[in-house]
């Protein structure tokens, strides 16, 4: 099994999130994000990087993630990116389409782009992975998109080095709403989320 | 005196694409939240506190929350307390819903801050319920309730009993973000600011 870190802002929806025991149990360290920098993570082999981290410190601590993925490391970065710290980050903020499932037939968005990846073969549907976006990105072509919007942006995409380290990034904000006793299906996404980052497939 | 209203700022992606509360009408002292320790706040007297806010840094200061307070001022805080940092204020519990109407919301005491606000408005956005809160704190017979779920579990007190200043705690979204949405919410934003108005003149005329 993995061993899985996560930055912990010490906000009220990552305290529930990665405190909840169904996800926690996959957490070997959290940590908590004003002690980022001076924390040894080379023990780890996955590092999650959750929405809605304080810009400041995510900058002071952004060459450090990087060269944790440079070193082997997988690191997953989840939400909105406002701040360029991802190796080629092409984020383009969108508003964001909040009621899209009210609308007459109504399309999420969304489309499963790669079905065949592990993460959609033995732990995830898109329907868990569906309820709004923020934006999206246009990543390198060494990139595998996993979820698109309809005009080919990613909402999820995994980057593998050629080190053996890793990006999975997507738009996404399950730790953001299920920690605010919103959205089902972000229940559902970290339930299948966390195991597969923990089988390292 | 007039308000001087200082918000602590999580510094989070939410908070720097007008996704946060509007502020244009009104002039507000920005505090970089991991600069508590250092800021100035003799010129304030209140100091907002959202729900992005990493709580565990301000447990760790609470006593500058406390010394604000101590000051006869107010602090009013938007969102789900899990560290006890606020004084006198119990931890978030969230509400078990079994039907959407579970989430009705209503305004209780003749409260100003919520007067001619509809539970229609407060708890409905196209026709999806559950916006306003999503769950409620256990008060004590001093603090004064604004707002109950129908199940009366409090989803909004005022309390002028913990310390010699006002604090205002609501298990939801910032209070003055409620305006230009065309209905009776629009009221709590202009009702919010004239209640902390008359609470600060309270406040500086008790000895």
């Amino acid at each position: 099994m993995k061993k899985i870190g996560v930055i912990y802002s010490g906000n009220e929806a990552h305290y529930r999130t990665f405190h909840e025991p169904k996800i926690n149990q996959f957490i070997e360290k959290l940590i908590y994000h004003p002690q980022f920098v001076g924390t040894d993570i080379s023990d780890l082999d996955v590092l999650v990087v959750p929405s809605q981290l304080n810009g400041e410190l995510l900058m002071q601590g952004a060459q450090k993630i990087r060269e944790f993925a440079a070193n082997g490391g997988t690191v997953v970065a989840f939400g909105p990116q406002p701040w360029e710290w991802i190796p080629e980050q092409k984020w383009k903020n969108r508003e964001t389409n909040f009621w899209w499932w009210l609308e007459k037939d109504a399309k999420s968005g969304l489309v499963l782009t790669a079905p065949e990846h592990m993460l959609f073969k033995d732990f995830l549907t898109l329907d868990d992975c569906t309820w709004h976006q923020h934006g999206c990105f246009w990543p390198t072509d060494d990139a595998e998109i996993l979820i698109a919007t309809e005009d080919g942006g990613a909402i999820m995409y995994d980057q593998k080095l050629a080190t053996g380290g890793r990006w999975i990034v997507t738009t996404l904000d399950p730790d953001y709403h299920f920690g605010s006793y919103f959205m089902p299906a972000t229940e559902r996404f970290l339930e299948g989320f966390f195991p597969f980052l923990a089988s390292g497939k | 005196m007039n308000l001087s209203i200082a918000r602590l700022d999580p510094g989070h992606a939410f908070g720097i694409n007008g996704q946060m509360v509007k502020m244009t009408d009104l002039a507000i002292k920005n505090i970089p939240q991991y600069t508590l320790t250092s800021a100035a706040l003799e010129d304030v007297n209140v100091l907002i506190i959202p729900n992005f806010v990493d709580q565990e840094f301000l447990y760790a200061n609470k006593n500058i929350i406390e010394r604000f307070l101590a000051d006869k001022n107010i602090v009013v805080f938007c969102g789900h307390l899990f560290r006890p940092w606020l004084p006198g204020a119990s931890l978030f519990m969230p509400e078990r819903i079994q039907h959407h109407t579970d989430y009705n919301i209503y305004p209780q005491n003749n409260t100003p801050i919520f007067d001619g606000v509809e539970t229609e408005d407060m708890t409905v956005n196209k026709g999806v319920a559950g916006f306003f809160a999503r769950g409620y704190y256990h008060t004590t017979a001093e603090q004064e309730v604004h707002l109950r779920f129908k199940s009366g579990h409090v989803v909004t007190y005022v309390d002028r009993h913990a310390t010699n200043g006002t604090i205002v705690v609501h298990a939801g979204r910032p209070l003055l973000g409620y305006s230009g949405h065309n209905k009776t919410t629009d009221r709590i934003r202009t009702q919010f600011l004239a209640f902390l108005t008359q609470e600060l003149a309270r406040l500086q005329e008790a000895q």
